[in-house]
C-alpha cells in the first residue's frame, strides 16, 4: 500500500517536468520538419530531383512517430523508479527472440564444420555434443574399453594401368594389411575419443620393402589419430621386398584407419 | 573410360591429351588401397607332404625328416593357420602341373596357400624342390618356386627343410625371415657342471659348447653370432668369459675382479655387465675386446642383469635393489635418464624385444611372508607401461629371451617339475618344451 502511494506522488512531482519534456520534443520535432521542409525541399528542388526529397520526406516522417509516442514516454519514466512490473516484461521480449537465434546460428555454424554430416542430421545439442569430445570438451566415454570392432566394410581396391597388382599378388596385400594392423597402437589415440572419422594415409613401398614418403591424404580430425597411424608407418622398417615378377619399381598404397573404440 | 572418352573426343581435343597424361602418370606405379577393419586373420596354409622324384631307398627316410621339419617350422611361425592334413585330397601334388586348385581351395581343406614339392636322392646328391602356391588365384599362383641340392643326410635335409619354410615365412610374414635356423644357448647341468650348450631353435641338435668343469651361466651371443660371452667361476671369482666361433676356443678377455656377471651385447658390439670392482654390483660398459671400460649407476643398490634395447641400441634395461626389492628400471647406454618400469613385487630378467616396444620380465607381482606369489612372464609395453601376463599357474618361470623375428620368447620353467628351457609365442600361446634332459637353464636366442 505504502509503494502505491508513493508512486501517486511521484506522479504528482513528474507532472510538471512531463508537460515541458513533451512540449519541447514537439517543438523539436517540428522544428526538424520545417527545416528539412525547407532546406531540403529547396536542395531537392535545386538539384532537379523530385524522387529524392521525397524519400527523404518519408524517412523524417517515420521519425515523427516519436514524439507520437507520448503516452508510452511516461511508463518509460516510470520504471526509472519503480515500474518493475512494465518495464520487465518489454525487455524479456526482446531477448527471447534475440538470444535463441544467434544460439541457433552459432551452435549450426561451428559444429557442422569441423567434423560430420551426422551433426546435420542430428541438430539436437546432445549428439553433437557426443561426437565433440574429439575438441577437448569432456564427456562420457560409452561403450566397452575394447579393441576395434573388425566391423568395417571395404575391400581393397586398385588402380593403375596394370592395375593387377592386388589380383596377382593379394599375398603381399594381406601381409601389408597386416603388419600394419599390428604396428598400430591404439593407445597413442587420445583415450576422450570414442569414435572418428576414417583417416586416410598414403606411402610408397619400395622394391625391397621398404615403406617411405608417408602422408596424411585425408585426416581425421582428430590430430592423435593421425599421427598414430603415422607412428604405425614410422615403425615399420620393411613389408618384405615386392614380388620377384612384378616390374613395378615401387607400389603406391593408400591405408586407411578406422577408430572404435 | 571408352564410352567417356568417345564423346570427349569430339568436344575437345585438349581434354582428351590431359586424359591420356593422366592414364600415363597412372600407368606409372600400382596403388594398394586396404585398411584397418578388414580382418587379420592368419594366413590359411596347406603344407602337403613332398613327394619322391627318384627311386632312391634313402628318400622314404629323408622325406619323413623333411615333411616333419617343414610342417614343425610352419607350425611354430605363429603367422599361419596349418590346413589340418586330414582335410588334404587324396591326391597330393609333387609338381605344379599336379595342383587340383578346387580340391585345395574350396572346403574342407579351404586353403589360401599351398606349400607342396618333391624330393629325391641320387648319386650322392639330395634335391629338393619347393613351391608356395596362392591356390585362390589360378590366373598366376607362384608365390616361391625353390630348389636346394644338398648330402642326402638327414642333417642336410633338415637344414633345407628350415631354409625353405624361412623363405615362405619371409613372404608371407610381411618380410619379417624366419627363425628355423637360428639357435638358443643354454646352460646345461646334465654333465655334472654347469656348462653352455646350444640347440637348433626347435630343440634339435643339442651340443656342449664350453668344458670348463667350473660353473658357467648367463650365455649372450653376440649380433654377428661369432663370439658368446658368458660369466664363469675362474680363481678369481665370477669373470667375463668369452669363446669364438671363428677359432673354436675360449679367448681372453680382460679379469675385472670382484663379481662380474651377466653379460650383454649391444646391437654394436658393445658389452654392458653387472661388476662389483668398487664394492656394491653396478652397470659397466666395455667394448668387444673389453676395454673402454665405463661406469653407468653409481648407487649403493645393487645393479644387475643389463639387457640392450635391441632396435636402438640407446637404452639399456636393468634390474636394480636401490629401493629394496629387485625391479626393472631403463637407463640410456651412458647412465642418465633413469626410469623404474615395475611398481611392485620382485621383478628380474628383463629382456627387450627386437623392435624395441616391448620389455619381457620375470615378476613376482606379490611378494612376501603371506603372500603365495607365482613367478611368471609378464610382458610391458615400454612405452606406456601396460603389461599382461604371458605365464599362468605353472611353476616357476625366469629368464625369458626374445627370438630375433619378435614373435617368440623362450624362457626356463619349473612346470615339468626340473628346470628346462621352453618356447612359445609372444602372446603366451603355443608353450612347447624344447629340453628334457637334466636341468637346463637361462635360454639365450641368438640375433638371427
Amino acid at each position: 500500500m505504502a509503494a502505491i502511494t508513493d508512486i501517486y506522488s511521484e506522479h504528482g512531482q513528474l507532472r510538471r517536468p512531463l508537460a515541458w519534456s513533451f512540449g519541447l520534443h514537439v517543438a523539436f520535432a517540428a522544428f526538424v520538419v520545417l527545416y528539412a521542409v525547407f532546406i531540403h525541399g529547396l536542395r531537392g528542388e535545386g538539384w532537379g530531383s523530385g524522387g529524392g526529397g521525397d524519400a527523404m520526406g518519408a524517412t523524417l516522417v517515420s521519425s515523427v512517430p516519436l514524439p507520437a509516442n507520448p503516452a508510452p514516454t511516461e511508463n518509460v519514466l516510470a520504471t526509472e523508479s519503480k515500474g518493475l512490473s512494465k518495464s520487465q516484461p518489454t525487455v524479456p521480449e526482446k531477448e527471447p527472440e534475440a538470444i535463441p537465434i544467434p544460439d541457433k546460428n552459432t551452435k549450426t555454424k561451428i559444429k557442422p564444420a569441423p567434423v560430420k554430416t551426422a551433426t546435420k542430421r542430428k541438430p539436437e545439442p546432445e549428439p553433437p555434443e557426443s561426437n565433440r569430445i574429439p575438441y577437448g570438451e569432456g564427456g562420457p566415454v560409452s561403450g566397452p574399453y575394447s579393441m576395434i570392432a573388425g566391423g568395417a566394410k571395404g575391400g581393397f581396391g586398385f588402380t593403375g594401368s596394370g592395375g593387377d597388382f592386388g589380383s596377382r599378388y593379394s599375398w603381399y596385400v594381406q601381409a601389408v594389411q597386416r603388419k600394419v594392423t599390428e604396428n598400430w597402437l591404439k593407445y597413442e589415440v587420445d583415450p576422450r575419443i570414442s569414435e572418428a572419422k576414417r583417416v586416410y594415409i598414403t606411402f610408397d613401398i619400395a622394391r625391397d620393402g621398404h615403406p617411405s614418403n608417408v602422408q596424411v591424404e585425408q585426416s581425421s580430425g582428430v590430430p592423435s589419430l593421425d599421427q598414430s597411424s603415422v607412428r604405425a608407418l614410422q615403425r615399420i622398417d620393411t613389408f618384405g621386398p615386392l614380388p620377384p615378377d612384378y616390374s613395378g619399381s615401387k607400389v603406391s598404397v593408400e591405408f586407411w584407419f578406422d577408430y572404435k573404440r | 573410360m571408352v564410352n567417356i572418352a568417345r564423346p570427349i573426343r569430339h568436344h575437345n581435343l585438349i581434354t582428351v591429351a590431359l586424359l591420356f597424361l593422366l592414364a600415363a602418370t597412372s600407368s606409372a606405379q600400382d596403388w594398394i588401397r586396404t585398411g584397418t577393419g578388414l580382418g587379420v586373420e592368419k594366413v590359411r596354409l596347406a603344407a602337403s607332404d613332398f613327394k619322391p622324384s627318384t627311386t632312391d631307398a634313402n628318400n622314404a627316410a629323408l622325406l619323413k625328416t623333411f615333411n616333419d621339419v617343414l610342417w614343425n617350422d610352419l607350425d611354430n611361425a605363429g603367422i599361419f593357420d596349418l590346413v589340418s592334413k586330414s582335410f588334404y585330397p587324396l591326391q597330393e601334388p609333387g609338381q605344379p602341373s599336379e595342383v587340383n586348385f578346387p580340391a585345395w581351395n574350396s572346403p574342407p581343406p579351404n586353403a589360401s596357400m599351398l606349400a607342396f614339392g618333391n624330393l629325391g636322392a641320387a648319386a650322392g646328391k639330395v634335391t629338393v624342390q619347393g613351391w608356395l602356391y596362392d591356390v585362390k588365384n589360378q590366373a598366376s599362383p607362384q608365390v616361391l618356386g625353390k630348389q636346394y641340392t644338398d648330402t642326402p643326410t638327414t642333417d642336410a635335409v633338415r637344414v633345407i627343410a628350415h631354409r625353405f619354410a624361412d623363405e615362405i615365412i619371409f613372404r608371407l610374414g610381411g618380410g619379417v625371415p624366419g627363425i628355423a635356423e637360428s639357435k638358443i644357448y643354454f646352460v646345461s647341468e646334465r654333465t655334472g657342471h654347469k656348462e653352455i650348450w646350444v640347440m637348433d631353435y626347435d630343440g634339435a641338435n643339442q651340443q656342449a659348447i664350453t668344458h670348463l668343469g667350473s660353473i658357467s651361466l648367463s650365455p649372450r651371443i653376440s649380433p654377428d653370432g661369432s663370439r658368446l660371452a658368458f660369466s664363469s667361476v675362474t680363481k678369481s671369482g665370477w669373470e667375463i668369459m668369452m669363446y669364438s666361433f671363428d677359432l673354436n676356443r675360449m679367448v681372453s678377455f680382460p679379469r675385472f675382479g670382484g663379481m662380474n656377471l651377466s653379460p650383454s651385447w649391444s646391437p654394436d658390439g658393445k658389452i654392458a655387465f653387472s661388476s662389483s670392482r668398487n664394492g656394491y654390483p653396478n652397470i659397466f660398459l666395455v667394448d668387444a675386446s673389453g676395454g673402454n671400460s665405463r661406469r653407468l649407476t653409481n648407487d649403493h643398490g645393487p645393479d644387475v642383469s643389463p639387457a640392450w634395447n635391441r632396435k636402438t641400441g640407446a637404452q639399456i634395461a636393468f634390474v636394480s635393489g636401490r629401493t629394496g626389492l629387485p625391479q626393472i628400471y631403463t637407463m640410456e647406454a651412458d647412465g642418465t635418464n633413469v626410469q623404474r618400469l615395475t611398481d611392485q613385487g620382485y621383478a628380474v630378467s628383463p629382456n627387450w624385444s627386437p623392435n624395441g616396444q616391448f620389455m619381457t620380465f620375470s615378476w613376482m607381482r606379490k611378494y612376501g611372508p603371506g603372500e603365495p606369489g607365482s613367478n611368471d612372464l609378464y610382458l610391458m609395453d615400454v612405452a606406456s607401461k601396460q603389461w599382461v601376463q604371458l605365464t599362468h599357474d605353472a611353476g616357476r618361470n625366469d629368464f625369458p629371451c626374445w627370438s630375433p623375428d619378435g614373435r617368440h620368447i623362450v624362457f626356463q620353467s619349473h612346470r615339468s617339475g626340473s628346470d628346462q628351457i621352453w618356447a612359445m609365442l609372444a602372446d603366451g600361446t603355443n608353450v612347447k618344451q624344447l629340453t628334457f634332459k637334466g636341468a637346463n637353464t637361462q635360454p639365450n636366442w641368438s640375433w638371427k
